[in-house]
């Protein structure tokens, strides 16, 4: 096995704050990696540094290879990304959006590959409307479709399940899955434990800016606990007291 | 406590908070707090040079024009974010504003944006108006102005500011609901203001209520222009739609012949994102019609008052030379209705986002060209228009590679760094005049804008190195 994303020391300070805290962690080809951690804890901050977003304060970072501090936009061609916050542009239809990163991305026969995702996560009937007019659910699909419309071999994705109803977060995580199984590696940003319990092979807890834990999850269970249980336990339960 | 009624000063103070905060954020609170500062030093010394403008420029002349920069002011300040639903929606919305979030609070619509209209006017109120007449007090021991000529201008610039932003609200309000009533209601006022003109009921100078009253100080002519100002703010306010509709818009897709099409120009399909953002979004009429054509408007007015003083083709070469940089904020058009993050996530650096506003900048500037060509031919020098449109899309041109320097993809909210309007006076300032002065010798001259091209093109060379490492730190 071999690491698609090594970091070594990454800190971020906002002002006297340090989001995130000399972080080192490495994630193994064909993993679901978990970045778990409350909110505020530096999750967003950790995948915007892994992709060029953010310069850290100090610290490396690679990415599939490539220095993401030297070479941001290098490292953003490689890998899919899904932002936690940020939307397509408001006037572009859900269709133009597609061909719109397909062309930034010069992706061959996007055209195929955008009707594919419009059927499978089943808003072809949103496809030429305005991105401003879509729901947040229909947004996120679409922000899914565009992080995987290259067919990256490393998507960072930050909470993506966080709009989605039930039926397509059933969706979303088989396919999640169906991709790892394929060669991909996903490395994940939530703050819901079921989720990541549920289909994340190794996880890292991050709090206040800082790893607390890292493996796999079959450990964690291995053990008769349950991954909310352990998280709780690494965090300090005054964290939600 | 009544809810819908009580909030408004609460909300006024943060908003007012807020908007500080934006800017201070950026450039620090001192490199903000000088800014102000910096207006009141460029008008102390513009002050102490009214003695030997005074020789040249006959004193009501030059009062006029003073009093339709303020307007102009006015007009500029207003014609920002109110450009009608969706502009509002773009503003609010990815500010993540008091003035959007307090819409989850039990206060109406109106009353919302009737505090941000307010705030936005005393906030622009203290940030240039003041410190303008601050300047002018400063500078009364050199200019030789009666202290009580600086009350009197305190009330009636405040007023023609006043007066500025309040038509252009209302006008935008009007285009915002149709642009048809836009359009019936404009000749309407045209219609009427030619016929009070036309059968003398009123001297022309009661058109502009503000400076009527400089004119002529009594209290009759103070209520008529309070009245000017507080109908078009009271209609507005009354008429604003903020309810925003659940409609889905739905599009053929266009965006992908556009880009076809602008293959050829560099960052094309950016370019053509561009395009459809400022059409569909409603912002691109709307902005060619209250952030240029009307602001054009004032300064031809402005000039024409000065023909006593220049001759009427040097009217049209300082005309172009001002057209230019007024074009050059088309590079804000591009910038403010856009958020970075959009792209943040795509395999785009800073570099490439500056590039591609500057492409879509360019095709913008026929805009330039064509109102250039027609003012020239309109105004009786059809044989100026060449040179004048050189060099009205050459200052363009440069201007534009300035503010991209000094401010990256952020210059609506860098532009309130007292050094970058300082480093953007002094790039800017001395190549108009010269440019205006060699056009004075032979209008022929004005070609030789041509040769800002060199310039304009490092400066954005090196824009492209400076802002690479850039980060976007707010909203």
């Amino acid at each position: 096995m071999n690491a698609v994303i090594e970091a070594e020391g990454l800190t971020r300070y906002y002002g006297d704050l340090a989001a995130v805290d000399n972080v080192s962690l490495s994630v193994e080809a064909g993993s679901l990696f978990g970045l778990l951690g409350p909110n505020g804890s530096g999750k967003t901050t950790m995948i915007r540094m892994l992709t060029g977003q953010v310069r850290p304060s100090s610290g490396m970072a690679t990415v599939l290879g490539v220095d993401v501090v030297k070479d941001p936009v290098l490292a953003r061609v490689k890998v899919g990304i899904i932002p936690e916050q940020e939307t397509p542009p408001s006037f572009l239809t859900a269709s133009e959006y597609l061909d719109f990163v397909a062309r930034i991305r010069k992706i061959e026969g996007a055209g195929e590959k955008a009707r594919w995702w419009f059927e499978f996560l089943d808003f072809a009937d949103k496809k030429d409307v305005l991105c401003k007019d879509l729901s947040r659910g229909t947004r996120q699909k679409l922000m899914f479709a565009q992080a995987f419309l290259h067919r990256p071999v490393l998507a960072l994705i930050d909470e993506p399940l966080i709009n989605f109803d039930p039926v397509m977060q059933k969706t979303v995580k088989e396919y999640l899955r169906e991709y790892v199984r394929d060669g991909g590696t996903i490395f994940l940003s939530t703050h819901i434990l079921e989720v990541a319990e549920e289909i994340c092979s190794d996880v890292a807890i991050l709090h206040r800016g800082q790893i607390v834990h890292s493996g796999p999850v079959a450990e964690i269970l291995a053990r008769k606990e349950k991954l909310s249980e352990f998280f709780l336990n690494a965090v300090g339960k005054d964290t939600y007291a | 406590m009544r809810w819908g009624k009580i909030p408004m000063p609460e909300l006024f103070v943060a908003m007012f908070r807020e908007e500080w905060r934006m800017h201070s954020t950026v450039f620090g609170s001192l490199g903000f707090a000088l800014f102000p500062v910096l207006v009141s030093a460029i008008t102390f010394m513009g002050s102490a040079m009214i003695p030997y403008l005074e020789a040249v420029i006959p004193g009501g002349t030059l009062s006029l024009v003073v009093h339709l920069q303020f307007l102009l002011l006015g007009v500029m300040v207003g014609g920002f974010g109110l450009l009608g639903q969706e502009v509002m929606n773009r503003r609010f919305g990815q500010a993540s504003l008091l003035a959007y979030s307090s819409r989850s609070l039990p206060i109406s619509d109106r009353r919302i944006f009737a505090t941000f209209v307010a705030k936005d006017t005393i906030y622009y109120f203290l940030l240039w108006v003041l410190p303008f007449i601050a300047g002018v007090a400063f500078g009364i021991p050199l200019s030789g102005l009666p202290l009580s000529f600086v009350g009197l201008i305190t009330v009636t610039l405040t007023l023609s500011f006043l007066f500025g932003l309040s038509l252009v609200f209302l006008l935008s309000m009007l285009y915002a609901k149709s642009p048809v009533l836009l359009a019936l209601v404009l000749s309407g006022v045209i219609l009427i203001a030619a016929v009070i003109v036309w059968l003398q009921i009123a001297g022309t100078v009661y058109l502009f209520p503000p400076y009527a009253l400089y004119r002529d100080f009594s209290p009759l002519v103070f209520l008529y222009a309070v009245l000017a100002i507080a109908l078009p703010f009271s209609v507005s306010i009354s008429g604003m739609t903020l309810s925003f509709s659940a409609k889905e818009n739905r599009y053929p897709d266009r965006y992908g012949e556009i880009a076809g099409r602008l293959a050829w120009l560099p960052a094309a399909p950016l370019v053509a994102k561009d395009i459809l953002d400022l059409w569909r979004s409603g912002a691109f009429v709307g902005q060619v019609l209250f952030s240029f054509l009307f602001p054009l408007a004032v300064i031809w007015v402005s000039l024409s008052v000065l023909s006593a003083v220049l001759p009427d083709v040097q009217i049209l070469f300082s005309f172009a030379a001002v057209a230019g940089v007024i074009a050059a904020t088309m590079y804000t058009w591009l910038t403010e209705f856009d958020s970075v993050g959009t792209y943040t996530f795509l395999p785009l650096g800073t570099p490439d986002l500056i590039q591609s506003k500057f492409t879509s900048f360019s095709v913008l500037q026929a805009i330039l060209v064509l109102t250039m060509a027609v003012t020239a031919i309109l105004s009786g020098y059809a044989r100026e228009a060449f040179p004048a449109v050189v060099l009205a899309v050459s200052v363009s041109f440069y201007a534009c590679s300035v503010m991209i320097y000094l401010t990256g993809l952020w210059p609506a909210v860098m532009v309130y760094n007292a050094r970058v309007l300082l480093s953007s006076l002094l790039m800017i300032g001395p190549v108009l005049l010269v440019f205006i002065w060699l056009s004075l010798l032979d209008s022929r001259f004005a070609c030789s804008a041509v040769l800002l091209a060199l310039p304009a093109y490092l400066l954005v060379r090196a824009s492209l190195r400076r802002w690479a490492s850039w980060e976007k730190v707010f909203f």
